[in-house]
């Protein structure tokens, strides 16, 4: 077992899903042990790569991606394999995915049970961690693109898993649509490079792209609808209405696809496709950008929702952009220790407020307050994850935060550097905020009080793997700790754009950061500590803003307007164009005319033989004129 | 202008009056007569033509039998009317698109070149006519006999009184 | 001598006159009266052919002799459909007898 058997591990995923697609709901427990015995399988086997990976980088020398798979279709020139590729971006990205996958499938085994399609669930379950698989060990862009489609399906039956209620099957609509416009621009990315080079395979676009080969201009338009690919699924301004909303979908699914992996799948795509951002000039700062409005805007949303789970998809949001700045400044290293920790922190947030949830049947901060009494390990592996995503030093959050700010620091302008960090003590005022206003103070609601209990066994043993996780994960950026784990050295000296970058620290930027953490977590403390009675003052002295914040920069109603006003009219238009234009006139007309020409016609059949005599002798007088004339 | 040929363009006209009869008088019986009388100046074209047998049949057969047969019919099926209409309702069409195809057919008959003959025609035996029809043609006799068994048998199933509608 | 074409512009005429009858007349039975005439201009071109091209063989002649079998048997039955419609709807015009149309 090595690089060359990496395409086992989606496989084993893959081949779950089919068996519980067709005859799921024949084995015991529906099937839900298989789906967690694949994942499960295909964590291991992800140890066995990796130390496969790790020999070949310790052998040394020019280390080149291990590529294995078949070829699939050839049609000429065209050739399409089902390839896939092992390296150090791979390895990170398998790591989380089959390990968040393999937690939130063990959470599921409690959060979901008595569920009416428990079995279709873990169906489901196991082809996002197919689909998520192979999206990560792609070595071209059509299995690629495919694998992101799939992640993108499994999406959108998972977010509408409770499709009797109206709102989730409009949310999974909404992802969906939304995630496509961008999914739209990637294929046509792929394809303008396939045009260009004749290939779909990765590493030779890439080469060709730095030695020049593609027209600049035609290589600037693949790399910018990429990225419009990698918004979408990363959900970065514009598109980042539809993760808020996919929190229809039931909290363990949230915690993988919409807060650990899926998300990240963005941030993957740019991190893969580095190399041409780096040969178009501006593209990164395009970038950056991009994550510099979705930072701010999710940040400040943050600060005024009032659904747990929301709250928590906006700080996704808010980390979502801070990858993508960490990408901006042209720093892989950065932004996949960002999704490496990212992922334990977040997983634990949503799988926490899972637990509050499931207890609770409630969503609404509002109605909480005082839980920690009631479920004290859910409120401590809460308060860990918020404080992580805070960034409170020594959590794993700290460190990539430091590292981002480091980046930003030194490869970008100062006023990137000063938003990131007005972006920290925002983010924990309001995590502080969440973690106040769920678990501690008075009971605001006595019913909710009382039902809070804590969670079984299947849904605390996840919880408290992140947990630790969340306190540790972090250190992966110390050489030592790297050495130990049998890696080459830090996180650094891992994943790298061009060279092995070594943990750094430096004193002002790490002293900022710990200070306005903070200061951002007093400031939490100062106006929700208690009844919250500041927080309510600041929003009645300013209920422009309140209320702008609330209604998410009316963006969301910007979207509704374009689409009833000018989508929908559109849709009008052409539909008024089938159903009169096409259907009435083109092909009932067509039938009506011959029907009426029919009824006109049937006149001439008198039944009289002696007409039908004449006509037939007039035919053939006709005939032999015809044929006279023709004839000479 | 030889005896022979006055002798022909005298049967011809005999022939076309008796059509004309047929296809023109306004009282079935002389229709009827018209057409024995036609058909047997057909018969002496045969002759003219040098087929005494085709004559001696078309006397026997058509003069005889079928024209006798189709007496019968007008009989059996009198009009109701006291003064029956024995033409259509289209007769201009009619007449219009018969001679218009007259005019075709007497054109084609002009426009193309046919065959000509010297001597005058021999006489054609029976004895070779019998050695014809038998010989070479037997397959076809035996099929025009079996078609008339069947016209027969179909006759009488179709004309017969129905028991029903003796009751 | 008489020529060729005198036998065919007679038959034609005939063959005319028949077309006239089955078209202009409102009685089955003048219409098959019509019927043979037509039967008997088509006989005299094939015994005129028959005499003018190939004498020896005759051929013409026994194609006279099969029409005049067939004009029997044809006339026997339409005489016998005649009756059978004369016998449904007491009567034998054919523009009484319009049912097959829409």
């Amino acid at each position: 077992m090595g690089m060359e058997q990496a395409w086992l591990i989606p496989a084993i995923p893959a081949a779950a899903a089919g068996i519980l697609i067709l005859f799921g709901k024949y084995l015991p427990r529906k099937g839900d042990w298989l789906s967690v015995l694949a994942i499960g399988t295909s964590f291991v086997l992800f140890f066995f790569v990796l130390h496969d990976l790790t020999d070949a980088l310790a052998r040394g020398g020019e280390f080149t991606a291990v590529h294995s798979g078949r070829e699939w279709v050839r049609i000429g020139s065209f050739n399409l394999r089902i390839g896939f590729q092992v390296d150090q971006l791979a390895a990170v990205m398998l790591a989380v995915v089959s390990f968040i996958s393999l937690m939130v499938q063990v959470y599921s085994l409690g959060y979901m049970k008595g569920d009416k399609r428990y079995g279709w669930y873990f169906a489901v379950q196991s082809l996002f961690a197919a689909a998520m698989l192979t999206l990560v060990l792609a070595d071209n862009f059509l299995l690629l693109y495919f694998a992101w489609e799939g992640v993108g399906l499994c999406s959108f039956l998972l977010i509408g898993h409770y499709h009797e209620r109206r709102s989730a099957a409009e949310a999974a609509k909404k992802a969906f649509i939304t995630t496509r416009l961008g999914d739209v621009g990637l294929l046509i990315g792929a394809i303008l490079l396939y045009r260009s080079v004749g290939t779909f395979d990765m590493s030779t676009i890439f080469d060709a792209a730095r030695s020049g080969q593609i027209d600049h201009a035609y290589l600037t338009a693949a790399v910018l609808l990429i990225l419009l690919g990698a918004m979408g699924k990363s959900a970065q301004f514009p598109f980042h209405v539809w993760l808020p909303d996919a929190m229809e979908g039931p909290t363990p699914v949230s915690a993988l696809i919409h807060a650990a992996t899926m998300v990240v799948a963005g941030v993957y795509l740019v991190a893969r496709t580095m190399p041409h951002f780096q040969v178009v000039d501006g593209t990164l700062v395009a970038v950056t950008a991009v994550g510099l409005i979705t930072t701010f805007m999710s940040a400040a949303m943050g600060l005024v929702m009032t659904d747990i789970k929301r709250v928590v998809a906006y700080s996704t949001l808010n980390s979502l952009g801070l990858m993508f700045i960490a990408l901006g400044a042209g720093s892989v290293t950065v932004a996949l220790l960002y999704v490496f920790t990212h992922a334990f922190f977040k997983a634990l947030l949503f799988l926490a407020s899972g637990s509050v949830y499931h207890a609770t049947d409630e969503l609404e901060v509002t109605q909480m307050g005082g839980l920690a009494k009631k479920m004290p390990v859910t409120a401590a592996v809460f308060t860990l994850g918020a404080m992580s995503m805070a960034g409170l030093v020594p959590l794993a959050g700290f460190w990539n935060k430091d590292e981002l700010l480091l980046s930003t620091f030194e490869n970008h302008n100062i006023f990137v550097y000063l938003a990131v960090l007005v972006s920290v003590l925002i983010t924990a005022l309001y995590m502080t905020r969440l973690v106040l206003l769920v678990f501690t103070g008075k009971p605001r609601n006595e019913h909710v009080y009382e039902h809070a209990h804590e969670p079984g066994p299947a849904m605390k043993l996840p919880l408290l793997l992140l947990g630790v996780l969340t306190v540790f994960a972090g250190f992966v950026v110390f050489d030592g700790v790297g050495r130990l784990m049998g890696l080459p050295g830090g996180f650094g000296e891992f994943v790298f754009t061009h060279e092995p970058e070594v943990f750094r620290i430096n004193a002002g930027v790490t002293a900022s950061s710990i200070l306005l953490v903070l200061v951002g977590i007093a400031g939490g403390f100062y106006f929700w500590g208690g009844a919250a009675e500041r927080a309510k003052a600041v929003g009645e002295k300013m209920p422009q803003v309140y209320s702008l914040l609330r209604n998410k920069f009316y963006m969301d109603d910007a979207y509704q307007w374009v689409i009833d006003r000018v989508v929908l009219v559109v849709a009008g238009v052409v539909s008024w164009y089938d159903r009169v234009i096409v259907n009435d006139t083109g092909v009932n007309g067509t039938a009506d005319a011959t029907r009426f020409s029919g009824f006109l016609l049937k006149f001439h059949e008198t039944g009289l033989m002696p007409n039908y005599a004449l006509l037939m002798t007039v035919g053939v007088v006709v005939l032999a004129v015809i044929a006279f004339i023709v004839g000479t | 202008m030889t005896v022979t040929e006055v002798i022909f363009y005298f049967i011809a006209a005999a022939t076309v009056l008796g059509a004309f009869g047929v296809v023109a008088t306004g009282k079935v019986a002389y229709a009827a007569l018209s057409l024995v009388f036609t058909l047997l100046a057909v018969a002496a074209l045969y002759i003219l033509l040098a087929s005494e047998f085709l004559a001696l049949v078309q006397v026997l057969l058509y003069a005889g039998g079928v024209a006798v047969l189709l007496l019968f019919a007008l009989m059996l099926t009198r009009a109701r009317e006291l003064v029956p209409v024995l033409d259509g309702a289209q007769k201009p069409f009619a007449a219009v698109a018969g001679l218009s195809l007259m005019g075709v057919l007497i054109s084609m008959v002009f426009l193309t070149t046919w065959p000509r003959r010297a001597d005058e025609p021999t006489l054609i035996n029976f004895n070779a006519i019998g050695d014809r029809l038998f010989r070479d043609f037997a397959l076809p006799f035996e099929v025009a006999s079996l078609v008339l068994l069947v016209a027969l048998v179909g006759s009488i199933v179709l004309a017969r009184t129905e028991e029903e509608e003796e009751e | 001598m008489i020529r060729l074409e005198s036998f065919l512009v007679l038959s034609a005429i005939l063959f005319s006159l028949g077309v006239y009858g089955v078209l202009a007349r409102r009685h089955a039975v003048l219409i098959l009266m019509s019927v043979e005439l037509m039967l008997n201009a088509a006989s005299i071109n094939m015994v005129a052919f028959a005499a003018y091209t190939s004498p020896e063989r005759f051929t013409g002649i026994i194609f006279a002799i099969f029409i005049i079998t067939v004009a029997a048997a044809e006339v026997g039955l339409a005489l016998a459909i005649v009756l059978r419609i004369f016998r449904n709807r007491t009567t034998a015009n054919v523009d009484e007898v319009h049912q097959l149309k829409w």
